[in-house]
């Protein structure tokens, strides 16, 4: 597996450039394009050494083993409720880090392709739209506008909720 | 060797034990005792001669005032001679088996 | 004075007074129950010592002044100028509490701060109306004496007012025959000393049918006044010691000679025999006595501490006094180096490298297969086998006796009696049963609820188990063992038990269960767990809000473990926690399901067998005349295909339940280092771990109970029976 390793300070960064920019990885999923803020961001992975796990609910794919620690993997598709990713070359694993209950788990998210890092100015993002977006409200942040396409900036917190994820496995688990 | 004279005084029947009333006569003794409690209604024992008393004397003393108890017949033991003085008062008896002990003035012996 | 720089030492000198609190609550509760004893007061002027001055060290005032106070009267105590007892132990165990809260606020650093003002000032009240002598508490049972006497009177615990030897003679029957008198020992005792009292024993003579006129039915109790030694009053009965029972009890003056005599004996290891030989408290006859009786008793024999208490040939405060002396020379040579201080996250990061280790010795012994090199391999091999000893070695350095956790207990269950008025005995067994580190701080929570519990609804009060033939105080036991790979944690108590009828309508009128519905014993019982759920008629202070046994159980099912409740109405319950054993690194039985591989802990198979192709849906199998639930791992975990070949069926065992798994290959036993799923799959049943194979891939680890669960549940309603081949 190759790596595409970030380099970025994380938090410091954001930190340091919270009041004027902020960067942010954009994503290609399904068509569409999205967006999350670096500090999340740990690593991108290939796509490559999934281990399916039984009884769970369907957007979590199972888990990889990365350097000895073992990821769950989730496939932010199906978490917006579509069809699963189908697995193509460019098809990558985006590693994030999110906190929940003052602990920090690592989640992978399948991405059907990594674009570029923007720097925008913090105005620059607007907030949701009230039109219908085709995803939870909730997931979303905000709107960028990017060489006028619209790039849908995502609620981490939200969107690999460990809470929300928690009660789903429990419950997939329970159905057989 | 014990010996047990008999005579009436009142209502109570008297005897005397005079010798040894230990180990050796005890069995003996006890035996006479008993059939003395049989026939009559009440009896009186002096101890005054007994020279030589053991353990094996407490027992028959105490086993005769339980037996008169049992038949519901006074029973006294008096005149306890200086021998059977000084083992009561040692295994301080004296009041388990409920007679007056009479110390004589004349007595020499040192009491404990 | 020095000074020391507080904040490097702050860890070191918190955790060091917090030890010898311990050490000194520990003293004071054996004080209670068991009596005073030299040692014990030390421990608890020890403990107030070393903490003054080291909080003198680092120019703590507040925990210096404190302790200061407490350590005047403890002082006090020693030198027997007071008596520790009754309220004067309440309140030497608050003031540990106190001094306990200080240590924390010099923990995080608010040690400017009293942590009570309050209560500070009452507890310093209380101790100087003590040492003014001012105290009155209506708990006291012995005046302050000066004579030593008086002290000892504590001692025995009993009202006795003089100093004189009793013995205490009870004689065969023979003795007369054989030619003997009691009457002539009694007056060569006489002779000795002073018989002061004498009780002759007639309840011994028969009847008259069976009097024995040479028979000897008379035994005697005497108070006697003499200087003689125990030797000396002994051998006054030499010739008759065959035919009779002597007990001597020393005067107490006499316990204070030989308790003196004791401790200055020399600090040679010796036996408890010796060490009250030499004190002059056992004459040889009687320590042979004991001995003899002691070779008697059947296999393992009660030490000979407990049968010289139990023969009243010793007081208590005498053997105990030796008992300590022994294990004060021992202590001394063992105290060299027996613990060290290690730092968790040494330990932890240790642990984790024999973890890679054992993943690196895996991809070896692999390549080492692939590539066919004999001598490769047997290097791999001789690895292997290393890292297995590796691993055991650092794994069992995690591991603590629980009786860290349970430690706390006795004072828990005294403070709680107390509250609630009830008399109730603790019995701990098992205390040195051995979990992991990690497990013993998170197990304390919900083992605190379940006793609180068990006091306060399970047992009954004095009167209520009077009246039910049940003796006033009540007892709850603590124990621990292992058992097949488990570490198994009971309360138990004998109080009332569980009212099955009560939970099943309590359980109805929340709409847990359905009125048709017919449950087990063991599925009511389990109700308790469900959230909200108490039946208790009166919400206590301790328990009983509904919030106890669902949080209980979670906390351990967070520990991978499960809990259960066993009962007898009217007679009691336990409450039974099952725990894994071990934790980083198991042994793993490796099996497949078409491509995918799980992985078993090796403890839980118990044997495999071939499965013969079979039609239909089955789910229940003979297997040598017994029946056995089983799943294909399949059909479970919907993975495509079919099998091709002769699938197998591995038996598993978990408690008392077996069942068996279909698989289409087993591959074979390997170290599994247990790598959590995380957070995420906290909910999910079925699996508890997964682990990174030799060629790297991730295995999950299968939760065998929850198979077992499974597997009996598909079992029911099946119809036809399928035998299985032996394997």
């Amino acid at each position: 597996m190759s790596s595409l390793a970030i380099h970025h300070q994380g938090r410091a960064l954001a930190i340091a450039e919270a009041p004027l920019t902020q960067q942010f990885l954009t994503l290609t999923l399904g068509q569409e394009l999205y967006a999350l803020p670096i500090e999340h961001i740990r690593e991108i992975i290939e796509f490559g050494g999934l281990t399916e796990i039984p009884m769970m609910p369907e957007f979590l794919r199972g888990v990889i083993n990365l350097r000895g620690a073992v990821v769950p993997v989730v496939d932010l598709s199906v978490r917006f409720g579509r069809q699963r990713t189908a697995i193509g070359r460019r098809t990558c694993i985006v590693i994030v880090e999110v906190e929940q209950e003052g602990a920090a788990q690592m989640l992978g998210i399948i991405v059907d392709a990594v674009n570029e890092v923007l720097a925008v100015d913090a105005n620059q993002v607007e907030t949701r739209p009230a039109f219908g977006a085709r995803i939870r409200a909730d997931f979303i942040a905000g709107i960028l506008n990017q060489n006028e396409q619209f790039v849908i900036v995502l609620d981490i917190r939200q969107v690999l909720s460990v809470e929300e994820i928690c009660e789903l496995v429990g419950m997939a688990s329970l159905e057989k | 060797m014990a010996v047990i004279v008999q005579r009436e005084e009142d209502a109570s029947h008297c005897l005397g034990i005079t010798g040894e009333l230990n180990i050796y006569s005890a069995a003996t003794v006890l035996q006479e005792l008993l059939q003395a409690l049989e026939a009559h209604r009440q009896l009186e024992i002096g101890l005054a001669g007994v020279d030589d008393f053991d353990t094996a004397g407490v027992q028959l003393l105490l086993m005769l005032k339980r037996e008169a108890a049992r038949q519901d017949k006074p029973l006294t033991f008096v005149q306890h001679s200086a021998a059977v003085r000084e083992v009561l008062d040692l295994l301080n008896l004296v009041a388990e088996l409920g007679d007056p002990m009479v110390i004589p003035l004349e007595d020499g012996e040192c009491l404990s | 004075m020095l000074i020391v720089n507080l904040d490097s030492a702050r860890g070191a000198l918190v955790q060091e007074g917090r030890e010898l609190l311990a050490a000194m609550e520990e003293a004071l509760l054996a004080i209670e129950t068991e009596g005073y004893t030299e040692e014990r007061v030390n421990a608890i002027f020890r403990a107030a010592h070393t903490i003054k001055g080291s909080a003198g060290l680092f120019g703590l005032e507040s925990l210096v002044n404190f302790t200061h106070v407490a350590e005047s009267l403890l002082d006090r105590v020693r030198t027997g100028e007071l008596f520790v007892e009754g309220a004067m132990l309440s309140l030497l165990l608050t003031c540990g509490d106190y001094i306990g809260s200080l240590l924390s606020a010099v923990e995080i650093g608010t040690e400017a701060q009293e942590p009570d003002e309050a209560l500070r000032a009452w507890l310093l009240t209380q101790l100087q109306e003590y040492l003014d002598g001012t105290a009155s508490d209506t708990a006291q049972e012995v005046a302050p004496f000066d004579e030593p006497y008086a002290r000892v009177d504590v001692l025995q615990g009993e009202p006795v007012s003089s100093d004189l030897w009793h013995l205490s003679w009870r004689l065969s029957p023979e003795v007369l025959r054989n030619g003997m008198d009691p009457l002539s020992f009694l007056r060569y005792l006489g002779k000795l000393g002073r018989i002061v009292y004498l009780h002759t024993i007639t309840d011994r003579l028969p009847a008259l049918g069976d009097f024995e006129a040479e028979a000897c039915y008379l035994g005697f109790e005497l108070e006697f006044e003499s200087n003689a030694s125990r030797q000396e009053i002994e051998s006054v009965f030499e010739f008759v010691l065959e035919d009779c029972l002597l007990r001597i009890l020393p005067p107490h003056s006499q316990i204070e000679e030989y308790l003196r005599l004791i401790r200055e004996l020399p600090e040679s290891p010796q036996r408890l025999g010796e060490i009250l030989l030499q004190s002059g408290a056992l004459t040889p006859n009687e320590l042979d006595q004991v001995l003899t009786r002691q070779h008697a008793e059947p296999q393992p024999a009660p030490p000979l501490g407990t049968l010289l208490l139990e023969s009243q040939l010793v007081p208590q405060p005498v053997v105990a006094a030796a008992l300590s002396k022994q294990k004060q020379v021992e202590d001394k040579r063992n105290h060299e180096q027996v613990f060290i201080k290690v730092e968790v996250g040494k330990l932890d990061q240790l642990i984790n490298l024999v973890g890679e280790l054992v993943i690196a010795g895996a991809a070896t012994n692999l390549h080492a297969l692939r590539r066919d090199m004999d001598m490769v391999e047997e290097a791999a091999q001789a690895m292997s086998v290393l890292v297995e000893s590796i691993r055991d070695a650092s794994l069992s350095l995690r591991m603590v006796a629980i009786g860290e956790v349970f430690q706390r207990f006795p004072r828990v269950v005294r403070d709680i009696s107390k509250e609630l008025g009830k008399d109730i005995q603790l019995l701990v067994t098992g205390a040195d049963t051995e979990l992991d580190k990690s497990m013993v701080e998170r197990l304390a929570d919900p083992l605190m609820h379940i006793v609180r519990n068990a006091m306060d609804h399970g047992i009954e009060t004095a009167e209520e188990r009077l009246a039910s033939g049940k003796v006033a105080s009540g007892s709850l036991r603590l124990n621990a063992y292992h058992e097949s790979g488990s570490i198994v944690i009971e309360v138990s108590d004998d109080g009332r038990g569980l009212d099955r009828q009560r939970i099943l309508d309590k359980a109805l009128q929340r709409g847990l269960v359905q009125p048709d519905q017919s449950l087990s014993d063991a599925e009511v019982y389990r109700l308790i767990f469900e959230p909200g759920f108490s039946t208790a008629e009166q919400v206590t202070n301790l328990s009983g809000r509904g919030v106890g046994m669902d949080v209980v159980r979670r906390n351990i099912e967070l520990l991978r473990g499960e809990v259960e409740v066993l009962s007898e109405f009217g007679r009691g319950a336990t409450v039974r926690i099952r725990l894994p054993l071990t934790l980083a690194i198991i042994d793993g039985f490796q099996v497949m399901v078409g491509d995918e591989h799980f992985v078993l802990p090796l403890e839980q198979v118990i044997e495999c067998v071939d499965l013969p192709p079979q039609e239909g849906r089955h789910h229940l199998i003979n297997l040598r005349g017994e029946p056995l639930p089983f799943l294909r791992l399949r059909e479970l975990f919907n993975i495509g295909g079919r099998a091709s070949g002769r699938e197998s069926l591995v038996v598993l065992q978990h408690g008392n339940s077996r069942a068996g798994v279909v698989v289409d290959q087993l591959v074979g036993e390997f170290q599994a280092v247990i790598k959590p799923l995380g957070m995420l799959f906290q909910k999910s049943r079925g699996l508890s771990g997964s682990t990174i194979l030799g060629d790297g891939r991730v295995a999950l680890i299968l939760d065998v109970a929850n198979l077992l669960q499974r597997a009996s549940a598909l079992s029911v309603g099946t119809p036809v029976r399928v035998s299985a081949g032996g394997a």
